[in-house]
């Protein structure tokens, strides 16, 4: 006997994120690092900062560190960001 | 006129037709399920007097909201009773509350599921089973309700086993984890009273959880006894140094021993948490902690669980056996709160601790 049946997903909301364009060189940026909490995230965050540094020639970086791991960053953090850093590296995962 | 009920509709020609497009679309968690028809779909929503629009939770990592026909829907999946549906629906409120941190036992490797804790004469009403077998087989409340959870979890909050759910080896207690307290023979408080709610009022209480620890304690006749034997296998246990909420489940035997002792459930908690401390040097040694051993360091301790408050104890499981368990939290109290939440007829309005 024939039937119909309903679809049990939802589909996520189409976002548009308008993302700034891809910096043409680091020189002299202001990098901001977003270390997740896990262990040695802000090692890790920190070498690719020093790196940044000394290779590419960044003007600073300054580390910005999570709540936790499983939230984005705080709303303190964006508004630092936004007026203090041009570009930003964010460690997610384990 | 009913409100239209306003999810895709796939025409199949029988019950394994429809048994087999869900899996074939992925839409289960690995075990057949129930067609979702809209006599089905609506008989759930009638159970629970929602409008298939209404709102039950936002999930505000998703940017989704979990709406009334999409439980419904994933109810009728899992196998439920159109009487379960408040009680879905209630887990779900829980698991959309902020505190709860959805994007962080929904994704992580931890693995964790969710445990379901029923409170209230809404038990007895669905033979939502608090004895034997608490944690296995043969109940179709708890099998079911936890069930339409996890669908709910894949189907509409996208967390799929190998892309948003990145449970590294997860437990069983992902495909259903729902248990309900004994209060009928429990000399203690109710949890759900414990956590603000009247005893007249039932409960859900939502917890990421990782599998239970079953412990074993045939010889103690004290309540020191038993949860000395407790302490010993759960001191060291989940990931150790999170700081997570814990539930321990007393069951008959040990439950009646530590009660005739007059313990009740705030002496048992600080009992647990005095007991359950690793010395920094132990963590250190056992790869937990950073760091090399600083003197004092086997003095130094770290308490399993950051406030007796985050143990939840519950009267559940079966009369005959010296068999309890605990069960360790996820990450730690502070990524995930243990939520509870009232089970209701109509529109999701409070009743949220």
């Amino acid at each position: 006997m024939s039937m119909e049946i309903l679809e049990p997903t939802t589909a996520a909301a189409t976002q548009v994120i308008a993302y700034v364009p891809r910096p043409a060189a680091l020189a002299g940026k202001r990098v901001a690092l977003i270390e997740n909490t896990k262990f040695n995230s802000d090692k890790l965050l920190g070498r690719i900062g020093d790196i940044l540094k000394t290779e590419y020639g960044i003007a600073d970086w300054k580390m910005y560190r999570k709540h936790n791991a499983s939230v984005p960053a705080h709303q303190e953090i964006i508004e630092a960001i936004k007026t203090s850093a041009d570009v930003v590296v964010a460690g997610i995962g384990d | 006129m009913p409100a239209t009920l306003t999810s895709k509709r796939y025409k199949v020609d029988d019950a394994a037709g429809a048994i087999d497009l869900c899996f074939e679309k992925g839409w289960t968690d690995g075990l057949p399920v129930v067609p979702p028809t809209e006599p089905a779909v609506r008989a759930m929503l009638d159970a629970a007097r929602l409008a298939p629009d209404a709102q039950i939770a936002y999930i505000r990592d998703r940017a989704m909201a979990v709406t009334a026909e999409k439980v419904a829907i994933n109810a009728v999946m899992a196998g439920c009773k159109p009487e379960y549906m408040p009680v879905v629906v209630a887990a779900v409120e829980g698991i959309g509350d902020p505190r709860w941190g959805y994007h962080g036992p929904g994704t992580s490797t931890g693995g964790a599921a969710v445990l379901l804790i029923v409170n209230g004469s809404i038990t007895r009403e669905l033979d939502v089973n608090a004895g034997d077998n608490l944690f296995g087989p043969g109940w179709r409340a708890n099998l079911t309700i936890g069930r339409a959870l996890r669908l709910v979890m894949r189907n509409v909050c996208g967390s799929m086993p190998g892309l948003l759910d990145r449970g590294t080896v997860g437990h069983p207690g992902k495909l259903s984890y729902v248990i309900a307290e004994n209060e009928a023979e429990s000399p203690w408080t109710p949890l759900s009273v414990e956590r603000g709610f009247r005893p007249e009022q039932s409960t859900v209480t939502v917890m990421a959880a990782e599998g239970p620890h079953q412990f074993y304690n045939q010889l103690s006749s004290t309540a020191e006894g038993i949860l000395t034997t407790l302490a010993d296998n759960m001191r060291v246990s989940g990931n150790v140094m999170g700081q997570p909420h814990y539930a321990l489940v007393l069951a008959g035997e040990h439950m009646r021993t530590i009660a005739a002792d007059g313990w009740d459930k705030k002496r048992i908690r600080q009992f647990v948490w005095e007991n359950t401390q690793n010395s920094h040097a132990h963590l250190k040694r056992t790869n937990r902690m950073t760091g090399t051993i600083e003197p004092g360091d086997e003095q130094k301790m770290r308490p399993l669980v950051a406030s007796p408050d985050d143990i939840l104890v519950v009267a559940a499981g079966g009369r005959a056996g010296a068999f309890s368990c605990f069960i360790p939290g996820w990450s730690s109290a502070k990524s995930s709160a243990a939520i509870t939440v009232e089970v209701r007829r109509g529109s999701p309005v409070e009743g949220r601790r």
